[in-house]
């Protein structure tokens, strides 16, 4: 009899008060810190420490795309379509991206490159994004108050994002983008017509990510990326180093290397 | 000048390929990834900065000549998440260490860190993720 009422109140008490606490204005709560999105080695650690030996791997699925079907995902494809005129250039591109490629000179990388971010603030009418990245740390602060893109913003690497609910996906719409990015690192350049929308949802304790690409000018069709499951953190950010970059002059040829 | 070069092992490609030397570029167009070699020196200066760390040691040859050798390695992001900061490599200034790697085809005295030996025989090393997996 008490085993019972105990689970009649936990039905009733209990599971729509932890239901109500993931949400926030009656939609899902994002907030929270996520584990670090960004590709590194895949290396791990040996350290010898008096003898005793210990071997460290990292966590590197945040900055992977899911190896299962994710539900609520758009169907995704591996690579953009660009026009036929312009494949030539992303060939070239490709091929010299480690001189090419302004990530590799601790250029910013940009939306969508960037990644989901480290930290995320969710308030009643806004969204706040913090990253870690080894060209600074930005910030995007987005609106989700149902305001229009800004008129008089001036063109970034981060571009003008204003937020919106779509059910419980967080839809994020991003323009107004300088030209110097890439949106991958197989040379895929854009215009100043790049559109990004990245959309957001929880899946359980995880945050999950994904990202389509429009640029008319270039591309023949908007191109979905497969999603990105981010796993909850308890790591604190922390002020990325300074980035000093010196390996470009020894460069010997233009050996193709994956970052993000 | 000679100097204290040690070549530790002639390993091609395979154990390379899993020990990935990432560096935003790819190494094996910086550094000759197929011959890893050893200096021992004085532990200088440690910069901890992207995208790679950076280490100093200054080199006696056996003329008794000083010659700095620089080394990058691994991403403070990546040190960071495997539990190792600046002060590591920091309390170690002044002191003599071994650095193992693999050296620069431009033929400087410059290299990618793979291990780096303390003086008092404690290490931190890269190594294939698959041994943290089997551990």
């Amino acid at each position: 009899m008490n085993y019972r009422f105990f689970c009649i109140i936990a039905a009733v008490v209990v599971l729509p008060l932890v239901a109500a606490a993931q949400k926030t204005a009656g939609h899902p709560d994002l907030s929270g810190i996520w584990t670090y999105g960004i590709d590194l080695p895949p290396t791990a650690l040996k350290k010898e420490i008096n003898g005793t030996v210990s071997v460290k791997g990292i966590d590197r699925s945040a900055s992977a795309p899911a190896r299962t079907p994710i539900p609520g995902a758009l169907p995704s494809t591996p690579a953009p379509s660009y026009k036929p005129e312009f494949q030539a250039k992303v060939k070239h591109l490709s091929d010299n991206e480690s001189k090419l490629d302004q990530v590799f000179y601790c250029g910013k990388p940009g939306v969508p490159r960037i990644g989901p971010p480290r930290r995320i603030l969710q308030l009643p009418n806004e969204m706040i994004f913090l990253y870690e990245d080894i060209s600074g740390d930005p910030y995007r602060i987005i609106p989700t108050d149902g305001r229009p893109h800004r008129a008089d913003a001036n063109p970034s690497y981060y571009g003008d994002s204003v937020g919106r609910w779509e059910g419980d996906t967080l839809v994020v719409d991003v323009t107004n983008f300088v030209e110097d990015t890439w949106f991958g690192e197989d040379g895929y350049f854009h215009t100043d017509a790049m559109h990004v929308t990245e959309r957001f949802w929880r899946a359980g304790e995880n945050l999950v990510y994904q990202v389509t690409v429009e640029d008319p000018k270039v591309l023949t069709a908007p191109w979905t990326m497969a999603p990105r499951v981010v796993k909850p953190s308890n790591e604190p950010l922390e002020e990325s180093p300074a980035c000093v970059e010196s390996d470009g002059s020894r460069l010997l040829n233009n050996d193709h290397h994956g970052q993000r | 000048m000679r100097h204290k070069i040690y070549s530790v092992a002639i390993v091609v490609t395979a154990l390379l390929a899993t020990t990935s030397l990432w560096a935003h570029h790819s190494p094996s167009a910086i550094f000759d990834m197929s011959k890893r070699f050893a200096l021992t020196g004085t532990l200088t200066k440690i910069d901890w900065i992207n995208p790679h760390i950076v280490v100093a040691i200054d080199v006696k040859s056996e003329e008794g000549k000083i010659q700095t050798w620089v080394f990058e390695s691994n991403p403070p992001s990546w040190f960071r998440r495997v539990g190792v900061g600046r002060s590591e490599f920091a309390k170690a200034i002044g002191q003599s260490v071994m650095v193992e790697g693999v050296r620069a085809k431009d033929g400087s005295s410059y290299g990618y860190l793979q291990k780096i030996t303390f003086a008092g025989g404690n290490s931190l090393e890269l190594v294939s993720p698959s041994e943290a997996n089997t551990r």
